[in-house]
């Protein structure tokens, strides 16, 4: 019986656990620490300083890249019933290289800088051909939108709900599908891996 | 405590997969084009589900983040002479489907990656087939049109979109393939937001007048397996099941206008209404030697025609409304529900939109329309308005319109009385049949019985069937105790074996061209037979002296009468 039970709970483990092996910044397409125009050879600073970070959006942690001051065309559709604004949180900060408007070495008070994102990863500041983010999903958007799951008592597949593991604050943001530092080792940052399309079907009921 | 644990992990266990296990979704259902989809078209190694559709990122400027290029090409539009909306070239969802269900492009071809996802069984295209709608939307139901108030008024059959239920939805007013079509769900095949069975769909926003009480909208009949199976299109097997489609379909029909299954009309009622589905065998009727032949003409027949009928044609649909027909039985000359809801002619020569009396629906094309059937025999005082025959102020003629002028008529067989009404389709009807109505009949022209108009015919039952049905044979071949028994019909009937039709028109005879002096008792004689007398006052003339007697001006049988007398 407690074998059994060890077994049981062994397997559902792993079953479930999406994170099976612990992945890490280092050599990651966020690992900069080789690019040219990273002059510290550092990795980390170029977003973070432990010491006078700006913290002028909020919640930054120990922001250390110039902000993006650009305003965005926001997604919308006839079938959406989320309500997005002007990007915000943490997802200001990933737009702060990937609006291809701020140049990528403007870090630690240097200006001037002169690499711009291109090509995929230059989301522009048109977000209205991306996935909406900077909005409120909680239980009820999912009553009225009939196709989303309650992220209070979904599964994220992370081990939590899908507020727990994947909403800051109750709200979606970049990094509610990709993990900045890399933490999975999935494909374009993913927090899960897209097989399947399990990421989108983790939030989307269809 | 160790129950208590066990449970406890189990609980767990299903809790979690029960997020992970799928109802009906896009998952199991056609639309997952990803190897580990169910249908029969799949990519051959691509995993991603989602991915044939939409893209996080960098999608198309069409919503909801559209993973495809848009067809870019002009398609052929629904159009027909009885639509109201204007539906215009696809946009808003339906562009979105098209780019798949068109055939135009590629299922792989994906804006998020450069090379086409590789589709196994080497498909490229949608296959031919009924998922695969071409370029050409006019045998498709219209798409891509304003559906507001305003079109449910003007139209007068569909719903006020504000009262339609919630699975239907239109975007931003306008109706597009997702207002019938829910492409992540295929709870009702095929993606159907409502199930069609009892054609529940198409009935919420079409609400055709009558529909509720039709019989194709409530006979349980099933098909008997002979002939075409008339629901190879559906998934249903008796005709309330399959409601609309008995007749309409959706997409591809082969009837464009009005998306009927056939083109040619008749067709669509015929694959029923020959013994397989519905009970009486009309096929069988209509082709018998004197028909209204629906195969004639086709496509000549226009809803809404102007009446009279002008461009001679006849199809089913010119007699019976299939919207609104039920077997509600009636008596003369009341309509009955076989024929209920179709347009006519009053008897003063007046369109109606929906007949009262059976007659109304002849006098559409029997009446004041030119090019119409002319009797075969030539008469005296000739008319082929039968709307000019049956007028209550003539001084004859069959009870149609109303009861007879002749208040004495001793040959009539109980239940018909001197006010009894009868039929048009009382005499006119198929031969030999269980079903009703002048479809055809083995019997010149299109009659129910026999009925000889050859002179020198010998009297029997069966050469004057038809008169006989109503007139007593007895009564009035063999019976000698009045003058006029003895001395006109026996006489001629018998003796001189002259057929019914040589004194008497069996319509009757219009108040402008005879009177009640000369043309009572549907008197109108067939001048192949009859010649004017000959000697002094020589003419062609029947004189009605009275009850019983009256006095013949005419030459017949080697016989002149000048006059001879009753």
């Amino acid at each position: 019986m407690k074998i059994l039970m060890r077994l049981l709970s062994f397997v559902v483990t792993i079953f479930f656990s999406q994170a099976l092996i612990a992945q890490s910044m280092v050599g990651s397409a966020h690992d900069f620490s080789d690019d040219s125009w990273n002059t510290s050879g550092q990795i980390c600073l170029v977003c973070h300083t432990p010491h006078n970070a700006d913290v002028s959006v909020s919640n930054a942690p120990l922001w250390n890249h110039e902000t993006t001051s650009a305003s965005f065309t926001t997604y919308s559709s006839a079938t959406m019933d989320a309500t997005t604004g002007q990007p915000d949180a943490s997802s200001k900060l990933c737009l702060s290289c990937h609006d291809g408007t701020v140049a990528v070495d403007n870090f630690g008070n240097q200006t001037g800088g002169s690499h711009y994102l291109t090509g995929g990863t230059d989301i522009g500041t048109a977000l209205s051909d991306d996935h909406p983010i900077s909005f409120t999903y909680d239980a009820a958007l999912a009553a009225i939108d009939d196709g989303l799951y309650d992220p209070l008592t979904t599964n994220s597949g992370l081990g939590s709900t899908i507020s727990s593991d994947l909403l800051i604050g109750n709200q979606v943001q970049c990094a509610s599908c990709h993990d900045v530092h890399n933490g999975s080792g999935i494909s374009k940052l993913l927090k899960i891996s897209n097989n399947a399309s399990a990421l989108c079907l983790t939030c989307h009921k269809k | 405590m160790k129950m208590i644990k066990l449970c406890k992990y189990i609980y767990i266990f299903l809790l979690l997969t029960y997020s992970l296990t799928y109802g009906q979704t896009v998952v199991n259902s056609a639309h997952n084009l990803s190897v580990s989809g169910p249908g029969s078209i799949s990519a051959s190694s691509e995993t991603e589900i989602c991915i044939f559709c939409h893209t996080p990122h960098n999608s198309s400027p069409r919503t909801p983040l559209w993973n495809r290029d848009d067809p870019g090409v002009t398609y052929t539009l629904y159009s027909s002479s009885t639509i109201q909306a204007e539906p215009g070239q696809p946009d808003g969802a339906s562009i979105l489907c098209l780019s798949c269900h068109d055939g135009t492009i590629a299922l792989g071809s994906v804006l998020s990656r450069t090379e086409a996802i590789d589709f196994s069984a080497g498909i490229s295209m949608m296959p031919a087939g009924r998922s695969n709608l071409s370029t050409d939307l006019s045998d498709d139901h219209p798409i891509s049109f304003i559906y507001n108030s305003g079109l449910a008024a003007s139209d007068g059959e569909l719903k006020d979109p504000a009262s339609i239920s919630g699975p239907i939805h239109l975007e931003n007013e306008r109706l597009q393939c997702t207002a019938c079509h829910d492409p992540h769900k295929n709870d009702y095949q095929p993606f159907l937001r409502v199930t069609n069975q009892y054609s529940d769909l198409c009935l919420e926003c079409h609400q055709k007048d009558g529909w509720e009480n039709a019989s194709h909208k409530l006979s349980a009949a099933t098909w008997n397996g002979s002939g075409t199976n008339p629901w190879s299109h559906t998934s249903f097997s008796t005709v309330n099941e399959n409601g609309c489609e008995n007749c309409h379909r959706p997409h591809s029909a082969n009837g464009n206008q009005r998306l009927t299954n056939y083109l040619f009309e008749q067709d669509n009622c015929l694959d029923c209404h020959n013994g397989a589905v519905a009970e009486k065998n009309i096929l069988a009727d209509l082709g018998k030697v004197w028909k209204h032949n629906l195969w004639a003409t086709d496509q000549v027949h226009e809803p809404g025609e102007s009446l009279p009928v002008q461009n001679k044609h006849v199809e089913c649909i010119d007699c019976h409304n299939p919207h609104k027909a039920t077997d509600q039985t009636a008596t003369a000359p009341y309509a009955s529900g076989k024929i209920s809801g179709v347009p006519g002619i009053d008897s003063d020569g007046n369109p109606v939109n929906t007949i009262q009396y059976e007659y109304e629906l002849c006098y559409k094309c029997h009446a004041d329309s030119p090019d119409k059937p002319e009797s075969g025999i030539s008469r005296d005082i000739m008319q082929s308005n039968t709307r000019l025959e049956y007028d209550l102020s003539n001084p004859s003629f069959h009870p149609v319109e109303g009861p007879g002028t002749n208040s004495d008529v001793p040959s009539l067989i109980s239940p018909y009385t001197k006010s009894s009404v009868i039929y048009c389709s009382d005499c006119h009807a198929s031969n030999n049949s269980d079903a009703d109505g002048p479809h055809g009949s083995a019997n010149y022209p299109l009659l129910k019985y026999n009925y000889e108009t050859t002179d020198y015919t010998t009297v029997t039952y069966q050469a004057y069937e038809l008169c006989f049905q109503c007139h007593d044979y007895n009564l009035i071949v063999t019976n000698e105790s009045t003058s006029h028994a003895e001395r006109v019909h026996k006489k001629h009937i018998d003796d001189a074996r002259t057929p019914c039709s040589v004194c008497h028109d069996a319509h009757g005879i219009n108040s402008d061209q005879g009177n009640s002096t000369n043309n009572s008792h549907l008197i109108n004689f067939d001048t192949n037979v009859v010649r004017p007398s000959m000697g002094a006052s020589a003419r062609l003339e029947f004189v009605d002296n009275g009850n019983f007697t009256g006095a013949c001006y005419l030459y017949c049988h080697n016989r002149n009468h000048n006059p001879r007398s009753y």
